[in-house]
């Protein structure tokens, strides 16, 4: 086995998992929070693949794989969703969207 | 299957197959093709209970019951109730009896009812009641005789509320099925007393092992005589009867003469083994029946409504068959039963055709003078109504006077029940020929003048009402000649295997009724031709005793009814509004000052949905970490 121990993997991605938790908390614009998505969707795949490896199988890859394919459709979806926003010059911040307000 | 089963089968279903079809079949049938199909399947019933008859007369008198079950219709525990028809001498009888005159009465009701609205709904009742008549004829266990007792009372109901946009119909729809439920309920709770101490609920094994006597056999007796006293409108429980006349004419005859009215009768009589374990009950029917008849006759000298005056010779007829029944002159009763069913169907329906010619009028104090314009139907009327008086040649001598002489045969009580049907005579001739002088005789009434449409050149009545009641008038004249007194009796001698009569009148005691029972039924013609013949205006007041009859719907107002309403009321008041209504109001207000408050989270903020998120599954991986 090469390379660092699997915890020295798994921090790592709970740090990436958190600083894009934080980063759909607290940014406001569309467009950073589905990026921050995008970064906590890259820790959970970190820390797929690295137990992958430490378990010497390769569920945990095809795993990421499909979350990958996940992630690319979801950026699909929320970059289209965002362009059509700014087309009808709906103002890209989410505090602002409060439409669904019950 | 053998051919009397069969036949049994075609009898019980054919009406049913009717009532089906034009139900189902709705508006794809025209309105005269359904009168015609619910006439000819009852006619094809008709057909079938003559083959039961005949073959039955070709066999010997010992084993003329035949039972045909179809399957084992409920089963509970050990208990099996077979979808059983028992075809015997009493119910062939009663087949015979439901089937011609039905088929006679829903033939007649092609004319009458044409042109009314729903036609197809009143054939498709009509159906329905002959199948339940005569599932309760052929029952061949008492479940089954319950099953058909109800749906009679059912089919009633819905032919008594047929005019539904009328509310007396309806009321008296309604009144008549709940004293009818009272019945059912008595008989159900006798039922129920039989099924402990018998185990079973056909007539042979019910007859073997009923408990002789005691408390039990009493009950018993008293469950069976509710539910014949209920339907067949007997004191206490009569007073639907007369309200049932708001039913079309057709339906009156059909059911509330000729046939469910008696089946109380064929249900003492069916049962009659029971009854002779209860001396008492036997008793209290025959003076329920002598204290019906007496009273029925005195109402019906004051009513004004001729359909009303014939319920209540209806009532004090089906008294004389109690009487009848209670003595043990259940073959008299039957008798009775047969020729009632002509005469009374008879008088309904000559009725019926006065009352379509007066365009619905039914108030006899705004007829009279009918007859030079109704001439066929005052003939067949007056056949009716001397029939009913038992003026010998006619049916109602012979059966009538046989139950009279019957009851000088048991003693004491005997002559109180001699003397109340003597005084039941006087009276019947006296109201029935104050109805018919009413209606037929005098000066033609102005209204009558008014009102009476009939186009010149027509007959009185479209021809297939005047066949059926001249075919009814027939039977009312010759049906009687089925038997006479000791001489020739051959309806004894074929119900003696079934109901062999306890009380057998001498020559004597036979000739001492008719001779008594005529004369005053005679006196009573006298008195009505002189009160209403000639010189009617000085006809007496009438009795506001009798006017009220006998206060039994305000008694029953009072001790029923109104005690009901004022605890509806009072509930209503005291409970509902602060309990149930109360209850409902602050339920919902919490409920929608709760949903209020939760509301207010969802924010539309997507952060804060994130956030919620985010902490609920730290909570969970916290929760999951530490009870691992």
């Amino acid at each position: 086995m090469h390379g660092p121990e699997v915890t020295w993997y798994v921090v790592l991605a709970a740090m990436l998992f958190v600083i894009g938790a934080l980063g759909v908390l607290v940014r406001r614009s569309p467009l950073i929070i589905l990026l921050s998505v995008e970064i906590m969707l890259n820790g959970s795949n970190l820390a797929l693949i690295a137990f992958a490896r430490h378990v010497g199988r390769e569920d945990g890859q095809i795993f990421a794989i499909a979350v990958m394919a996940i992630a690319a459709s979801e950026v699909v979806v929320g970059l289209g969703l965002i362009v059509a926003m700014g087309r009808r010059n709906v103002e890209l911040d989410v505090d602002k969207l409060r439409t669904l307000r019950g | 299957m053998r051919l009397i089963d069969a036949a049994s089968w075609v009898c019980l279903l054919a009406p049913l197959a009717a009532c089906a079809l034009i139900a189902l079949a709705g508006e794809r049938l025209g309105r005269r093709a359904c009168g015609l199909i619910s006439t000819a399947t009852t006619m094809v019933a008709f057909a079938a209970a003559v083959a039961v008859f005949a073959r039955m007369l070709a066999e010997p008198s010992a084993a003329r019951a035949h039972a045909t079950s179809a399957w084992t219709w409920l089963q509970a525990g050990r208990y099996h109730f077979g979808l059983t028809l028992l075809s015997d001498q009493l119910s062939v009888m009663m087949m015979l009896i439901v089937t011609g005159v039905g088929s006679l009465i829903v033939a007649y009701s092609v004319g009458y009812m044409d042109g009314e609205d729903e036609e197809r709904r009143y054939f498709a009742y009509m159906s329905l009641f002959v199948f339940s008549m005569l599932l309760l004829v052929q029952a061949g266990n008492l479940l089954l005789l319950l099953a058909g007792w109800g749906m009679v009372g059912l089919s009633s109901y819905l032919l008594i509320g047929f005019y539904q946009r009328r509310p007396e119909a309806v009321a008296a729809a309604k009144k008549a099925f709940v004293m009818n439920a009272f019945g059912d309920a008595t008989m159900a709770l006798a039922l129920f007393l039989l099924i402990e101490h018998t185990g079973a609920l056909d007539f042979a094994s019910v007859f073997a092992r009923a408990p002789r006597h005691g408390t039990v056999a009493a009950l018993i007796a008293l469950g069976l005589l509710g539910g014949a006293v209920a339907k067949s409108a007997q004191i206490p429980l009569h007073t639907w009867l007369p309200d049932a006349m708001e039913g079309p004419t057709p339906v009156s005859a059909l059911i509330h003469a000729a046939t469910m009215v008696t089946a109380g009768v064929y249900l003492i009589v069916r049962t009659h083994p029971l009854f002779q374990d209860a001396k008492a009950v036997e008793d209290l029917a025959a003076g329920l029946g002598a204290a019906t008849l007496l009273m029925a006759g005195l109402i019906a000298l004051v009513q004004v409504d001729i359909k009303r005056v014939i319920a209540y010779s209806t009532m004090s007829q089906i008294g004389y068959m109690f009487v009848g029944a209670g003595i043990g002159a259940y073959p008299s009763a039957m008798f009775h039963l047969m020729t009632h069913a002509f005469f009374k169907a008879l008088l309904f329906l000559a009725a019926g055709i006065v009352i379509h010619a007066l365009g619905g009028e039914q108030d006899i104090r705004r007829m009279g003078g009918l007859g030079r314009v109704l001439p066929a139907t005052r003939a067949l009327f007056l056949v009716g109504s001397l029939s009913l008086v038992g003026v010998p040649p006619f049916a109602g001598f012979f059966s009538k006077d046989s139950i009279i002489a019957a009851t000088l045969t048991r003693g004491a009580f005997g002559y109180c029940l001699f003397a109340v049907c003597l005084a039941g005579a006087f009276l019947t001739g006296l109201y029935s020929f104050r109805l018919y002088l009413l209606v037929f005789g005098g000066p033609q009434s102005d209204f009558a003048r008014e009102h009476l449409h009939r186009p010149e050149g027509r007959l009185e009545a479209p021809p297939s009402m005047v066949w059926t009641v001249a075919v009814l008038a027939l039977g009312a004249t010759v049906a009687g000649f089925l038997q006479f007194a000791r001489v020739w009796h051959p309806l004894t001698t074929w119900l003696a295997p079934v109901a062999a009569p306890l009380a057998d009148a001498s020559n004597r005691q036979e000739a001492v009724a008719s001779v008594a029972s005529v004369a005053l039924g005679l006196a009573g013609i006298g008195v009505a031709s002189v009160l209403y013949g000639a010189r009617r205006r000085r006809a007496p007041r009438p009795l506001a005793l009798l006017e009220h009859r006998f206060y039994w719907d305000e008694l029953y107002a009072a001790v029923f009814y109104r005690p009901a309403e004022l605890a509806a009321l009072g509930l209503a008041r005291f409970v509902e509004a602060p309990l149930i209504a109360g209850s409902i109001g602050e339920l919902s207000r919490g409920l929608r000052l709760g949903a209020g408050e939760l509301g207010r989270a969802q924010n539309g903020l997507v952060r804060s949905y994130v956030l919620a998120i985010a902490s609920g599954v730290a909570l969970l991986a916290v929760v999951f970490l530490s009870t691992r």
